[in-house]
């Protein structure tokens, strides 16, 4: 069986997410081959194939030319799986890819079952087992799902790929840094976030009460930023922060996929939630069946003495 | 028989479910510690913007021609986050279906449109007097043709949206000397008018928000075309609007009751005593199982009522047997919804103590229940004595 | 500008799931289904084109489903969409995503839209696939999580959503497939006259029959609850008992604390 893996690439830079897809063939026993449009001094430490572009020549965001680009690899390669991650990069391509080969799409895959590829569904409260029925299959991988044991080594031998391509119907104007960051939650020792179930905006002071006595900061959920309750600067998850404190307080909070990619690499995590199935229990090491608004007051009255 | 709602009445159901989450429920409980009006004013005119102020009301006058059914709906949905606001609106609807019935097309074009944008915080249905609350018709406030002005003399009571209301429906004695009854008129007096003075806020047990306040006229003088409907006609009109009112009112007795057993019911199922949920014990089961029971019940009720009132048949009996039935029932639930969270209930720290309060007065307004029952009894005679 | 909006119609998320019984899906039967939330974002998006320009925009809400989809549909009309599509499929749910997105495509081919708008993924899905794979069965240009949009004759700036906080700017010409992300704008209550007004607007309904001429790729062979890792302590019980417990257990962890 033959992969053929997406590298992620920003400024730049190749994204350490990469090697999740290399651990991801590893669980699969397949042989890999990479495909990076990057530079190369950013070639991924990978003692195999890797094909090139340059990302000078066609451009870091072009969703027209890397579609060409992987179709080309994945040719040349003779592909069965083209492995991408379930991220920004992977859902404006992958789809496009798959339609293009007309060959089946699993998406945010998160596991193996029977040669089965397992995917969530519902928020995380339930799972699917999907099973292509083409030979070749398009297939993103949930981000932090699959972690690449050990240090990652050796030296790709490089294949250049040139096209000729047409103008992009896209054209990128830049990178921009959503706001500037006045907290650097990334340091933080102990982080207490509020999630939707703390219900108002009102609310969110008694979260943040409790933080203060743990010595901490504030986080939030997307939904809690969005609402404009916290700001942006706070927001845990794929599309926040990420943070690995000491001791993490979720306060409301379901445990989406995204919110969990941006803590669960914290050594303590407390779950406040009234909902005994919510999918954070699975990442908390101490889930609290409670609605937050009396349990937080109450504890923070307990530890502020 | 087909027991769904239909998608509009089920868009409207969730819009006023929506919006009662994101914006009554979080200040419900400050509106009924402090009253603060600047809130929950501004939460009636996102009401009437959305189209809540009258759900009964044609198109042409600003109303959103929804219906009874859906009117019911989204009373039972407001009502679930804040009682206050409920009423406000079912009253609301109230003044605004009055004036359609029975007001000319001036009338209709004049103030309908102001009520449904919220342009006017509210409308007023200014009938209870002091001597005359349960009998309308003994009321005493005199309505005197002077050339061509009508001057009004006379006090009103418990008057609902009294200090913020645009205009009011006011029932006055036009003719002293016909039979008791038969001699009542209805006006439309603006706010502001000289001679309209609004008195005290009651001091009130429960629905804080909603202002009620005595209403005084003293030679209030409005103009001849300010008469609403026929001359002498007034209390049928009061009698005849009253009905859509009391589904309004039993909506909203739902949507309390519902509001206090879904809290009592979270809150039993993580109160541990005798090392367990206090859930498991049967007692309580059975408290839950019967309120809501009774609340499923008068549900289906309120929607035989509505039903009935959107295919244009005759609902009086139904709306009173729902209004009476859902008003007691969710005073029950609310009763046994205390009861299960003992001291806790009793606390103002937790919402039910206030639901408690706010349904209280449900089993009164827009007719006690004594009276639903004499118009349920009478319906029901009428009809066996034609058969 | 002729405008299409693809929605689905998704279970409210804090439904108890249970599995169906061919135990390949969930059972819909006692679940209260409602507009995607990302596609809420879509159709917002969609009003505001058309508000900005004026009312010079025609709004095709589309959704393929069984009966219950039209109150998706009805509410994208409340919202402001002009006309409702109702592609009738029972069996949506067993259609993969490959199938969905030839569906749309067979639908909008021959119809010149200029823009189509999307949300992101579905809720109960979450495949993330629709609108891409849509746009290329089209060949329309595909700009996928969109936070923000602006239009400006036919040459639309976007930002899209990145991981780690970034956002990426970009710059395109209609027509175009976008996938909407949440935050994108905040999306209006339907009023009350516009819910009754939609039941006015057009509303076709089609066979999926007509639109449906490939076969699914994938299959979704199981669906299950996820597997209980027990690996956490879980806490029941009085409030008060809880508080006290939880309390001992951070003393220890918050090194503010020790
Ligand atoms: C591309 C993408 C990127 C995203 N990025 C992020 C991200 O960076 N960060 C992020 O957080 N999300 C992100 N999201 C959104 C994510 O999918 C979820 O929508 C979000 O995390 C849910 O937030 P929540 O847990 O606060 O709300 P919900 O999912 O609504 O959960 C609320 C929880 O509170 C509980 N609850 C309610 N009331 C009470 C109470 N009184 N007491 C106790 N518990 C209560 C409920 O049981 C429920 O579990 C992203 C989504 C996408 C598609
Ligand atoms: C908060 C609030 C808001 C209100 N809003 C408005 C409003 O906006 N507009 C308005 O016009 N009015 C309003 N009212 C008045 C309300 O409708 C009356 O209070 C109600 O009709 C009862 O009248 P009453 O208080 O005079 O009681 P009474 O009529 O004095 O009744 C006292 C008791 O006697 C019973 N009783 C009376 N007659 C009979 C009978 N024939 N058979 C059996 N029992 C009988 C009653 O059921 C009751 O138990 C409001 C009242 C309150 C408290």
């Amino acid at each position: 069986m033959k992969t053929l893996l997406i590298c992620e690439y920003r400024q730049g830079k190749l994204l350490e997410s990469t090697y999740e897809l290399l651990a991801f063939a590893q669980r699969l026993n397949a042989e890999s081959a990479m495909l990076l449009i990057g530079s190369e001094a950013a070639a991924p430490a990978f003692s195999g194939k890797v094909y090139f572009a340059d990302a000078g020549q066609y451009g870091e965001y072009n969703p027209d030319a890397h579609k060409r680009l992987v179709l080309e690899a994945a040719q040349k390669e003779n592909a069965d799986y083209i492995v991408f991650l379930h991220s920004s990069y992977g859902w404006d391509l992958a789809p496009r890819v798959a339609a293009a080969l007309k060959a089946a799409q699993v998406s945010e895959i998160v596991g193996m079952v029977d040669g089965r590829f397992e995917v969530p569904a519902c928020n995380a409260k339930m799972r699917r087992l999907l099973k292509p029925k083409t030979a070749q299959a398009v297939l993103t991988i949930q981000a932090g799902a699959f972690n690449y044991q050990g240090e990652a080594r050796g030296t790709p031998q490089l294949e250049r790929l040139d096209l000729a391509v047409s103008a992009p119907r896209v054209e990128f104007l830049g990178y921009e840094e959503a706001e500037k960051k006045d907290v650097d939650l990334a340091k933080a020792e102990v982080i207490v976030s509020a999630g939707r179930g703390v219900g108002k905006q009102e609310n969110v002071g008694i979260i943040a009460a409790l933080a203060k006595v743990l010595g901490g900061e504030l986080g939030a959920t997307r939904p809690v930023v969005d609402a404009g309750w916290v700001e942006h600067t706070r927001q845990v998850g794929s599309s926040g922060q990420t943070v690995a404190p000491k001791l993490y307080v979720a306060c409301g909070i379901s445990g989406s996929i995204q919110h969990i990619a941006g803590m669960k690499k914290s050594d303590f995590i407390v779950a406040i939630n009234k909902d005994k199935d919510a999918p954070i229990g699975e990442v908390a090491d101490v889930l609290v069946v409670a609605d937050v608004m009396q349990l937080v007051p109450a504890l923070t009255t307990r530890l502020s003495k | 028989m087909y027991l769904e709602l239909n998608e509009e009445q089920k868009l409207i159901q969730e819009t006023a479910r929506q919006f009662a989450l994101a914006e009554l429920e979080p200040v419900a409980a400050r509106l009924d510690q402090t009253g603060d009006q600047e809130i929950f004013w501004s939460n009636l005119k996102k009401l009437a913007e959305l189209g809540f102020m009258g759900l009964n009301i044609r198109e042409e006058y600003g109303g959103t021609q929804a219906g009874m059914v859906a009117f019911s709906v989204a009373i039972t949905e407001i009502a679930r986050a804040c009682a206050s606001t409920a009423v406000t609106v079912s009253v609301n609807n109230l003044v605004c279906d009055v004036i359609q019935a029975v007001g000319s097309e001036a009338q209709k074009k004049a103030y309908i449109p102001k009520i449904c944008s919220g342009e006017y915080k509210a409308g007023s249905f200014a009938l209870t007097e002091p001597g005359a609350g349960s009998d309308p018709a003994a009321m005493t406030t005199s309505a005197a043709l002077d050339g061509d002005t009508w001057v009004l003399n006379g006090i009103k009571r418990f008057i609902t949206s009294a200090p913020y209301a645009g205009v009011f429906v006011v029932w006055g004695v036009t003719d002293k000397s016909a039979p008791k009854g038969k001699g009542i008129s209805c006006f439309l007096v603006e706010a502001g008018t000289k001679g309209l003075i609004v008195g005290r806020e009651e001091e009130k047990m429960g629905q804080h928000a909603s202002a009620t306040t005595e209403v005084m006229f003293e030679d209030c003088r409005i103009p001849k075309e300010a008469l609403l409907g026929k001359i002498n006609d007034g209390l049928k009109t009061a009698v005849v609007e009253l009905i859509g009112g009391r589904v309004g009112i039993g909506s909203l007795s739902l949507g309390v009751g519902l509001a206090a057993m879904d809290y009592a019911t979270r809150y039993a199922q993580k109160r541990v005593q005798f090392d367990q949920e206090i859930v498991k014990f049967e007692a309580i089961q059975w408290m839950i199982a019967d309120s809501y029971t009774e609340l499923e019940a008068a549900r289906l009720l309120l929607m035989q009522a509505a039903f009935r009132a959107d295919q244009g048949r005759s609902f009086a009996k139904e709306a009173a047997m729902a209004k009476m039935y859902a008003s007691e029932a969710a005073n029950r639930a609310c009763y046994t919804a205390l009861q299960m969270m003992g001291g806790y209930g009793y606390s103002k720290e937790f919402p039910v103590e206030r639901y408690t309060r706010d349904v209280r007065i449900a089993s009164i307004y827009e007719g006690t229940n004594e009276i639903q029952r004499k118009i349920i009894a009478k319906e029901i005679l009428k009809n066996l004595q034609q058969a | 500008m002729k405008i299409l909006v693809c929605i689905k119609h998704v279970p409210d998320m804090e439904s108890r799931f249970r599995v169906n019984e061919a135990g390949n899906w969930y059972d819909e039967r006692d679940l209260a289904f409602r507009l995607n939330e990302y596609d809420e974002f879509a159709v917002e998006q969609a009003v505001r084109v058309k508000e900005q320009l004026g009312g010079a925009a025609d709004i095709t809400i589309l959704s393929i489903g069984p009966d219950r989809v039209i109150e998706a549909v009805k509410k994208g009309l409340a919202m402001g969409g002009d006309r409702g599509v109702h592609i009738k499929d029972d069996l949506v749910y067993q259609k993969d995503p490959w199938q969905v997105a030839s569906v749309i495509a067979a639908f909008a081919r021959d119809k010149n839209f200029d823009l189509v708008f999307t949300g992101m993924q579905s809720q109960d899905r979450g495949s993330a696939q629709i609108g891409a794979a849509a746009a290329e069965l089209l060949d329309y240009a595909c700009i996928t999580t969109l936070v923000s949009f602006e239009i400006s004759g036919d040459v639309v700036t976007a930002r899209r959503e990145l991981e780690g906080g970034m956002r990426g700017a970009v710059r395109f010409k209609l027509p175009a497939v976008v996938t909407c992300q949440l935050g994108l704008n905040t999306p209006r209550y339907p009023t009350l006259p516009n819910i009754m007004k939609a039941k006015q607007k057009e509303l076709l309904t089609f066979p999926i029959a007509d639109f449906l001429n490939v076969e699914s790729l994938a299959e979704t062979e199981k669906m299950y609850p996820p597997e209980r890792k027990g690996r956490g302590l879980v806490l029941e019980g009085d409030v008060n008992e809880l508080a006290d417990k939880l309390a001992s257990i951070l003393k220890e962890k918050a090194p503010a604390l020790r």
